[in-house]
């Protein structure tokens, strides 16, 4: 063994792309929390216990937490489903499966897989100003299909796009994919607890919303032009895993973050009282709802939320042992009831319709605030 | 006062936070015409959603 002492690592040119072990370590590439991506690996499911969702509306269908798909209310259908399908060193995907092709997308339709950054957490790339930082984004793909994809970066008004595109050669093999962007400049960028930025995959964009791929444009893009169109293939599959958005011109290897940890960054965003494993609105187990004493006049006392959340959430309530949403169980009877004054931090008091008084008021709960 | 929208379409609690993606749905569809019940579930009148409209956040 010997010991090196130096004061300065430079590469032969006298630069600061010098390599160790394959990678160049930076001031941005060393940092911890790199990955401004929540749940990249697909490890948290709170909604679906694993279960495939359908994405048949322009609503928002999440598969795992953080992640969400929207599609059309006509024409095509695909399913989203967490997947224990993925590359070497990870454990969860996210399938995209074509179960109504749509061959002929119209000029304004749009099939995507989607993540939305707070714009607390992207406040620092001061995007929108002269000293926008890179980015590089870094993710795991596979498809039954081959050829060109596409996906965008946007901003929150959705009047700033990046359209970027990356290549499948070998279908059914997962294939790593970096993308460097560099900083917008323009526009503006929210670093609010709005929507800071907006990353969209494209399984498929009609001719409005698609642009240049690998230059910023001041329009309403979601895909890029000449990219693959997924839904257009029925039965086509599409997986991703290890998304990751960091700052920037080097995809370092993916950030990993305990379950635990992983799971903290989502309750901000979405939240049950379910146990883990159990589907709310699908599971009766007896052990996921919470017991409150009713007050005398029958309405029953609120409750904190696990952590605080991005905003005052939207709150499903559904009576112990019942799949039916808006009731509580209120001594012994489901009956109708709604959480109110919802706050970040909890729900203030459940208004009970009848409700019966100095007794048990027994219920799950949801509690949602995505982006 | 009892502050809380419910969404009849799934029974769900929506609060009056402009800063909740469900809020602003709903904001959007109510300004649009949408049609709006009181606690007791009747249909306002179209005077009655107008100055209710007007107090949203």
């Amino acid at each position: 063994m010997s010991t090196v002492r130096t004061n300065n690592i430079l590469d032969a040119s006298g630069g600061n792309t010098a390599t160790i072990n394959s990678m160049t370590p930076t001031a941005d590439s060393l940092q911890g929390q790199r990955n401004r991506i929540i749940n990249g690996a697909m490890m948290i499911d709170q909604r679906n216990a694993g279960a495939a969702i359908t994405v048949n509306s322009t609503g928002t269908f999440f598969p795992v937490d953080r992640f969400f798909g929207s599609g059309q209310a006509t024409d095509g259908v695909f399913t989203l489903q967490q997947s224990s399908t993925a590359p070497s060193g990870f454990v969860n995907s996210v399938i995209a499966t074509v179960t109504t092709a749509d061959a002929s997308i119209g000029a304004t339709q749009f099939y995507l897989f989607n993540q939305y950054i707070e714009g607390t957490n992207v406040a620092d790339l001061a995007w929108g100003t002269a000293s926008a930082k890179t980015v590089t984004l870094s993710f795991w793909v596979r498809s039954s299909l081959t050829g060109t994809f596409g996906g965008v970066i946007s901003n929150s008004a959705q009047n700033r796009s990046y359209p970027f595109t990356y290549t499948i050669s070998a279908a059914n093999t997962y294939e790593y994919k970096t993308v460097t962007i560099a900083g917008d400049t323009s526009g503006t960028w929210l670093t609010t607890t709005g929507i800071g930025i907006r990353l969209h995959f494209d399984l498929g964009v009609g001719s409005t919303y698609r642009g240049t791929a690998g230059s910023w444009a001041g329009a309403t893009y979601l895909g890029a032009t000449g990219a693959t169109n997924v839904i257009g293939t029925l039965n086509a599959t599409w997986y991703i895993t290890g998304v990751q958005l960091e700052v920037g011109s080097v995809a370092t290897p993916f950030e990993r973050i305990d379950y635990g940890r992983e799971l903290q960054l989502c309750l901000r965003y979405y939240q049950n009282s379910f146990n883990v494993g159990n589907q709310p609105g699908v599971s009766t187990s007896l052990s996921d709802a919470i017991h409150l004493l009713s007050w005398g006049d029958g309405n029953c006392s609120g409750f904190p939320f696990q952590i605080p959340m991005r905003a005052a959430p939207t709150v499903t309530l559904r009576a112990q042992g019942s799949t039916t949403a808006g009731q509580v169980s209120s001594g012994g009877t489901d009956r109708s009831a709604t959480a109110t004054n919802i706050g970040a931090k909890q729900v203030s008091f459940i208004a009970v319709t009848s409700g019966t008084a100095n007794t048990y008021t027994r219920f799950t709960w949801e509690a949602a605030s995505e982006l | 006062m009892f502050c809380v929208i419910v969404n009849l379409n799934g029974n769900s609690n929506i609060p009056f936070d402009p800063a909740n993606t469900d809020y602003a749905e709903f904001k959007k569809a109510v300004t649009a015409g949408a049609e709006l019940q009181d606690a007791s579930g009747n249909v306002m009148t179209a005077q009655a959603a107008k100055a209710f409209i007007g107090t949203l956040p």
